[in-house]
């Protein structure tokens, strides 16, 4: 039954070929624009999120209050000190605490100078973990290890973006941080992280050398133990800190944040931003509908006399609702096929030439699979949406009346 | 003549009342997407064409490398010597220092954070008037010697904005612990950041943080009149490179002119808005395959009528011209009501970024903008037409005729 519904659809479709072909058209680059937009901004969404993410979901991150308008550490009121890293380790459901001190600093190499993040890396067993934890690893050399004294370890984009220095750095190289030199003795694995891929490492004793800051540190994060109530070590932190602070509840001037929580704050931020572009893109789907919809009238219009000989010989309403109906839902569905699959190509298309163009990691299209099967019901859906009014009217017409109504 | 073509599409697109209503929606949204998204980047243009009017194009700025704001970032500052250094450079009329920092603001027991500046009041006040360029809007402006006295920016009176009690002139306000007393109040800048600052004297903040002492944040500078601003930033830069014995690329300053910094902030704008319209665009090409359906399905359905009409000696052109007029009708229909409806909505967002403390954000409508999108409109909806009118205009009179 309803396969010769979508026969007589198809055919009916095929005979006015020009205006089927526009209006495919229509919800076809509505639904291209939509997935490759989608895809483009999920792909910078995940890339986005994963800097934030790659501590995992099970840490908490400590930092004192102020006005962040750049890294970690800067524009704050009174710094975190040092000492407190091992009391928070102390904390029931700790598993360790680091402090990590990070400082814009002046670079040089090649007669030329940048400024960047110098970040810190502790001494000791945590030096590892932390290692683990954002997965630092060695493309060229080595990682910093105890003992090392000014050596330091480049980021992934010294080894790739020349631009920099005018030239590539290379293990055994020798960079100015600060004005003191340093051994480079190794280059990180690109980590995909804008910051940290142009960011210098170094150890910790030589960072507090250079800036002359004995007891400051930037960011305390700690890896809470598995199976311990995330809130509850939250709590206990910051119990600590207000007694080493001298600060009354309320009146915090740090902040104690659940990385998950983190997470979740900038995810909704960046949703905001991707939901206004996708809406402004989504116009384009609402006047390819409109065209749908105006193609079935039209039809509804032309086939008037057939639609008064099938209700002559026994057609119900139902049967004349579903015959344009469903033209209408195969129009959309159609139109959204070749759209998903053009936006699909077009993402990776696009994706490709900025990240050439660019040369950041941060664009490259992700096609989800809720994304084409959104795409494909979304565009029935509008086709069959569209294809209501029309419907609804030529079911209700008089079988006389439309076999006496003459073009 | 031109009028007879006019007439007929009027009749013709009335006639068929459903199909024209639903062609002139959909290019009704397109033209209402655009248009609120250029009034919006119009607005924004026009705030910072304003802001650099007022400012003068006499200043050039001169900030320490650094990754986060000025003031937020310690590693790099500007010394005193170089300040003065820097103001004996040919072309330099005038030069101050100024300090920024985070601040930790303590009012009725509750605690914010706040940027902080700090600026002279001395000889150069009237050069950081032009700067700043806002207005004492109540009590006092700072003056010269006032050290635990306080300008705060226009949210701290308003109540539930950053303290849930309004500030008023002449309370204590704690900043960094220490008990100041405010005496000021700026008028709004159309910003939550800005409308939350707190601004000292030099002599105020080099009392509150005196690690600062000598050692600024920014400096802003003047340039001669007779002098080109350009190059006199350029020549500063170069001679202060010198000074501080640094080979070129490896300066941790910046010197630009106040124009090159709100150029790249423009540009970013511009940029945005661009793929903004661009994104809207899509919509109105969707329109336009609408109305070329449109006009395909009124070609055919008139077919014995273009037959009568050549018989009775019409000539191609003829034909071509009204089938043309009346897809472009349809498209400034469209562009129209798209343009008061767009016009609604830009309204209504500008309201809504109002009440969100972004004031600056507002949408204006230069006639231009209400012109080009109606011409533009109605040439979307010409070109859509073009191709179904040619087809019209080649119809042989007895086929034509003969149709059914």
């Amino acid at each position: 039954m309803l396969i010769d519904y979508l026969k007589l659809a198809v055919n009916n479709l095929l005979k006015r070929r020009m205006r089927s072909w526009l209006t495919l058209i229509g919800i076809f680059i509505g639904i291209a624009a939509v997935v490759s937009l989608i895809g483009l901004g999920e792909g910078l969404r995940i890339a986005i999120s994963s800097q934030f993410n790659m501590l995992g979901t099970d840490t908490i991150t400590i930092q004192a209050s102020g006005v962040q308008y750049g890294p970690p550490g800067t524009g704050v009121v009174t710094p975190l000190k040092q000492d407190y890293v091992d009391k928070i380790a102390n904390v029931d459901g700790v598993d360790f605490a680091i402090g990590r001190l990070l400082k814009t600093s002046k670079v040089e190499f090649n007669d030329r100078a940048t400024f960047t993040v110098a970040g810190s890396m502790p001494s000791g067993q945590h030096r590892g973990d932390i290692e683990e934890r954002i997965n630092l690893k060695a493309d060229q050399g080595r990682l910093l290890r105890d003992g090392d004294k000014y050596k330091v370890l480049m980021g992934s984009k010294y080894d790739e973006d020349d631009k920099v220095f005018g030239k590539l750095v290379k293990v055994g190289d020798t960079v100015l941080i600060q004005g003191k030199a340093f051994e480079v003795v190794g280059i990180a694995k690109n980590l995909g992280n804008f910051l940290m891929d142009y960011a210098v490492i170094v150890n910790e004793d030589d960072m507090r050398d250079i800036f002359n800051d004995k007891d400051t540190t930037s960011i305390i994060m700690v890896m809470v133990k598995k199976g311990a109530d995330m809130n509850n070590v939250k709590e206990d932190i910051e119990k600590l800190l207000r007694k080493e602070r001298d600060v009354k509840e309320g009146e915090e001037d740090f902040t104690v944040e659940l990385s998950i929580n983190a997470i979740k704050t900038l995810e909704s931020t960046l949703f905001a931003v991707q939901l206004f572009v996708y809406i402004i893109a989504g116009i384009s789907i609402v006047v390819g509908g409109i065209g749908i919809m105006n193609t079935m009238y039209t039809a509804v219009v032309e086939r008037t006399k057939e639609i008064g000989i099938l209700k002559s010989i026994g057609a119900r309403n139902e049967d004349i609702f579903l015959l344009f109906f469903i033209e209408s839902g195969l129009l959309g569905f159609s139109g959204g096929l070749a759209g998903a699959i053009i936006g699909v190509i077009l993402a990776k298309t696009l994706a490709f030439i900025g990240a050439m163009q660019l040369g950041t990691d941060l664009i490259h299209a992700d096609i989800a699979w809720w994304l084409i099967t959104g795409a494909l019901s979304f565009s029935f859906l509008i086709g069959c949406v569209a294809g209501i009014t029309p419907a609804w009217r030529a079911s209700r017409l008089h079988p006389v009346d439309a076999l006496r109504y003459a073009k | 003549m031109k009028l007879d073509y006019l007439l007929y599409a009027f009749e013709n697109v009335k006639h068929k009342k459903m199909r024209s209503m639903l062609t002139v929606l959909s290019i009704l949204i397109g033209i209402m997407a655009i248009f609120a998204l250029v009034s919006f980047g119009q607005g924004l243009s026009s705030y910072i064409n304003d802001l650099s009017t007022q400012m003068g194009t006499d200043k050039i700025m001169i900030y320490a490398k650094g990754v986060g704001a000025p003031g937020t970032d310690d590693t790099f500052k500007i010394l005193k010597s170089e300040i003065d250094f820097v103001g004996k450079v040919r072309g330099i009329s005038e030069i101050t220092g100024m300090y920024a920092s985070v601040v930790e603001v303590e009012f009725n027991k509750q605690k914010k954070y706040a940027y902080s500046v700090g600026l002279s009041q001395g000889k150069e006040k009237a050069m950081i008037e032009e700067m700043i360029n806002i207005k004492v809007d109540e009590g006092r402006d700072l003056k010269e010697g006032d050290k635990m006295k306080v300008v705060l920016g226009d949210n701290y009176r308003i109540p539930e904005k950053i303290f849930k009690k309004p500030v008023k002139v002449g309370d204590i306000i704690k900043v960094n612990g220490v008990d100041v007393q405010v005496v000021g109040f700026y008028e709004p800048i159309g910003n939550p950041q800005d409308d939350a600052q707190v601004y000292f004297t030099i002599e105020g903040m080099e009392t509150l943080l005196p690690a600062k002492k000598d050692r600024y944040d920014y400096a802003i500078a003047r340039v001669n009149p007779d002098m080109n601003p350009q190059e006199v930033a350029k020549r500063a830069a170069e001679k202060l490179r010198k000074y501080k014995g640094q080979k070129e690329g490896q300066e941790d300053f910046y010197i630009q002119t106040f124009e090159q910094m709100i150029e790249t902030f423009t540009t970013i704008f511009n940029v945005l808005n661009g793929v903004l319209v661009l994104i809207a665009l899509i919509s109105l090409i969707v329109a336009a395959v609408n109305i070329a359906n449109t006009m395909y399905t009124a070609v055919l359905e008139r077919t014995r009528e273009i037959g009568i009409m050549k018989a009775v000696g019409a000539k191609n052109f003829d034909i071509a011209m009204m089938f043309l007029f009346e897809a472009g009708l349809l498209g400034a229909v469209g562009g129209a009501l798209g343009i008061f409806m767009g016009y609604l909505i830009a309204r209504l967002g500008g309201f809504i970024a109002a009440n969100a403390g972004y004031s600056l954000l507002y949408p204006i409508f230069p006639a231009w903008l209400i012109i080009g999108c109606l011409l533009f409109s109605f040439f979307v909806g010409a070109l859509s037409g073009l191709f179904p009118a040619i087809q019209a205009s080649k119809l042989k009179p007895v086929d034509a005729l003969r149709y059914e």
